[in-house]
């Protein structure tokens, strides 16, 4: 039975160690069966302990012990590393944000103590890091360099590229795209982290594999629906996106009718501060993410394949709280990642993701303007296998 | 214009979330759909409302949309005025709005009474033109035979029913057409003679696909309360379905606090589910079906069965995307609108009204067993047989 080592910043209710760990003690809803994982979490690091978190409570009810330091976690207080896994969650909890508005989550830092604990003793395990991997493209580059030069699987990221879709769609393999809309919602960051990675799981599978993202930009308010105007992001994928949104705002709200929403022209009343970021790729592709808030709620693309006159469009389902059964859908992949050994998805996707936002709120913070990226030269393929969940 | 089809729509009441709104609405607004937002090609030309009170929003889209008309009777909005059928279509949405029940609890909408005010229309005129009901054909077992009676001697086209059976499914799957089913389950959640009926609709459309198509009902019996957990001991539905179709909810209720997903004891769903209902029946050909309500347990609606020779286990849920709480739009109505419409268009049902007819009478008879103490309740009017098609009806695009 494999041993799970849990390093994170904060147990308490609904933060992501909840819901991330709670699952490999008591199950979760897998292809139509309470699934319980033939692992077990054996040691915790908690890096904040405020009133009402929950790690003790755990600890106690579910037989494991917690390590006051990360390192001793994974050796289980013993000499030599104790686990085969480490589960590491650094979001939620009480941490200071720089000039970019990037909450300074200690994810890189978790990573390298666990680093330095596979060097010393001679042994590498899978490392699930959720969410980006870094606030810091360099330090990111940093941890799957790890990864490559000690040969330990990583799987990162948001659940916004497993969980279910509606509809259940995925961009043909390999295939020709002509352009990329996600709409997405929330504060930045790090609602816009989960949008790009569910524009990335899709746009990385189009002709070539990955490329690398060659410059970036970001802007707001009117300007958003000028470039519009413009044609620098296309308006049908837009309309093809909220095609598939179940949350228009305002007159929905109101009277509960359905609304086209760029037709009528509310959209542009509804958005208080609309954000576009484009993201141009090394192999000339352009994508565009939409950050609306307040015309809808919900996560959603369209992209345009070449030679196909209707634009693919899907919504990724964040399914309801407090079960949100999307994060199951990531489990059954860490799981995989922990089985095997071998991530199923790259985790270079995640990289690509976290220094093109980190590139897109510099170009926010400098101006908005256009930002060159020649250090997001990250190429990758993706599986050709749809990693969402299906079944 | 005049190559687009006219629809007269009848209703009990128009206001906010009332079925009536979604339905009408899309024919009126649009929907999104398929990479668009989709305008149905044709004109909801009359309205009729049945009840006006504060809440109502039938005149808000009357001033905004004055290609439709409201008129004070059915019949005038069949005949737009005049004296003969002028329309090509018709929506008869009884659901909402303040009507008597009872004394078993059923409420009394005036489907039933709605229909045969057309039908006179349809009698007068000579000509009839393809109807769709929402939800079951009525409350009443002999009413809603004879609806159906009457739409197959006057031959036009008629479908009713649910959004379930068209809505998202989570995974997206259908019941492989010819397959052998040896038992199916529902758990949802909801009332009697409401939401019970959405339920046995998701169960209908999914075995209906079974082998040799569906046969009929010979017996159902309800069970609630004590004697539903009794049932439960007793396994006169498979356990393992019943968790297989809990595993699909996105939507259990934590039965511990602090954790946001576990997986209730028997003991914990006791506690959480105070009134359990099952209607339990067999069909004609043998097969076992279940329908359970787990008020407080889940708000979805999931489906498990036994199929193949193999005894594999099929689930999945079909999604409703709930307003208020979850979304803003009950956008499961888009599927449904637009399977009205490939009706409208084309004058065919694009799946059988049988399906319907059978679980308004399984309505029926649940909410009989339920007020005759949970009797065993023989079925033989419900020999109601027919064949699923061939294509997935469900929303896929």
């Amino acid at each position: 039975m494999k041993r799970i080592a849990v390093i994170t910043t904060i147990y308490r209710y609904l933060s992501h160690a909840q819901h991330f760990a709670d699952r490999f003690l008591v199950g979760y809803p897998r292809e139509g069966k309470w699934h319980r994982p033939d692992m077990k979490v054996v040691s915790l690091y908690v890096d904040q302990k405020p009133e009402g978190e929950q790690s003790e409570d755990r600890a106690r009810e579910f037989g494991f012990t917690v390590y006051p330091t990360i390192a001793e976690a994974l050796r289980c207080g013993g000499d030599k590393i104790a686990v085969d896994a480490v589960l590491s969650i650094g979001e939620h909890g009480d941490y200071p944000q720089n000039e970019l508005s990037q909450v300074l989550y200690p994810r890189h830092e978790f990573f390298k103590e666990c680093v330095k604990v596979f060097e010393e003793d001679g042994r590498a395990v899978p490392i699930f890091n959720d969410k980006h991997l870094s606030y810091n493209f360099e330090k990111a580059k940093e941890m799957v360099d790890d990864g490559h030069r000690l040969g330990f699987g990583i799987l990162s990221g948001s659940s916004l590229p497993v969980t279910w879709r509606l509809p259940d769609v995925d961009i043909p393999y390999d295939h020709e795209l002509e352009g990329a809309v996600m709409v997405g919602v929330g504060g930045s960051d790090p609602m816009d982290y989960h949008a790009l990675e569910a524009m990335q799981c899709m746009v990385e599978r189009r002709k070539g594999g990955e490329t690398g993202v060659a410059a970036v930009q970001l802007i707001d308010g009117d300007e958003v629906w000028k470039a519009g105007e413009d044609g620098r992001w296309s308006l049908e994928l837009l309309e093809a996106a909220l095609s598939r949104s179940d949350t228009p705002c305002g007159l929905t709200d109101e009277d509960g009718r359905t609304q086209n929403l760029i037709g009528t022209g509310e959209l542009y009343k509804l958005v208080d501060n609309p954000a576009a970021y484009f993201i141009e790729y090394n192999d000339g592709f352009k994508a565009t993410l939409l950050m609306l808030n307040g015309a809808v709620r919900d996560y959603c693309f369209a992209a345009k394949l070449k030679d196909e006159p209707v634009p693919v469009s899907t919504q990724f389902f964040l399914t309801p709280t407090p079960n949100v059964t999307y994060s199951a859908c990531l489990i059954a992949k860490i799981e995989e990642l922990y089985e095997t050994g071998v991530a199923p998805y790259p985790a270079e996707r995640t990289l690509l993701v976290s220094g093109t936002l980190e590139s897109c709120l510099k170009s926010r913070h400098q101006g908005h303007v256009r930002l060159e990226t020649p250090h997001l030269n990250v190429e990758y393929r993706a599986p050709k296998e749809s990693q969402h969940a299906r079944r | 214009m005049d190559n687009r089809p006219k629809i007269a729509a009848i209703t009990t009441i128009y206001h906010k979330y009332a079925h009536t709104q979604h339905i009408v609405d899309r024919f009126l607004e649009g929907y999104g759909w398929n990479s668009r937002h989709h305008y149905p090609p044709m004109d909801l030309v009359s309205l009729y409302v049945e009840q006006v009170k504060d809440n109502d929003i039938s005149k808000d889209r009357l001033e905004r949309f004055p290609t439709m008309k409201g008129y004070p009777t059915i019949a005038e909005a069949l005949t737009l005025g005049g004296e003969e059928l002028a329309v090509d279509g018709v929506l008869l949405i009884g659901e909402h709005g303040e009507y008597p029940s009872n004394d078993k609890g059923q409420r009394l909408y005036p489907r039933y009474e709605h229909f045969m005010e057309m039908v006179e229309v349809f009698e007068n005129s000579g000509r009839s033109v393809p109807v769709f009901l929402d939800k079951h054909l009525s409350w009443n077992w002999d009413w809603a035979q004879e609806m159906y009676d009457i739409s197959q001697s006057m031959g036009f086209a008629f479908m009713a029913g649910s959004s379930l059976p068209v809505t998202w499914r989570t995974p997206s799957i259908d019941m492989p057409l010819g397959t052998s089913v040896s038992e199916g389950v529902c758990v949802g959640y909801g009332g009697v003679d409401s939401y019970d009926f959405h339920a046995l609709e998701t169960l209908q459309c999914m075995v209906e696909r079974r082998e040799g198509g569906e046969s009929g009902v010979k017996w159902l019996q309800a069970y609630r309360g004590e004697s539903f957990w009794n049932a439960y001991h007793e396994k006169l539905w498979s356990q393992e379905l019943f968790e297989s179709a809990l595993s699909r909810s996105h939507t259990l209720t934590p039965s511990r606090p602090g954790f946001n997903n576990p997986y209730p004891t028997l003991d914990e769903m006791k506690e959480i589910v105070k009134d359990p209902i099952a209607y339990q029946y067999e069909h004609n050909d043998g097969l076992k079906s279940t329908m359970i309500l787990m008020n407080g347990l889940v708000q979805d609606f999931n489906f498990a069965a036994y199929i193949g020779s193999n005894q594999d286990i099929l689930s999945t849920q079909m999604y409703l995307p709930m307003p208020p709480a979850r979304t803003t739009l009950a956008n499961f109505f888009s599927p449904l609108v637009n399977n009205i419409e490939k009706m409208f268009l084309s004058g065919e049902a694009t799946y059988p009204v049988e399906r319907t007819l059978l679980t308004t009478g399984l309505v029926a008879a649940g909410v009989d067993s339920l007020f005759d103490d949970e009797a065993k309740i023989d079925t033989p009017h419900l020999d109601v047989s027919y064949q699923a098609t061939e294509d997935s009806t469900f929303w896929r695009t």
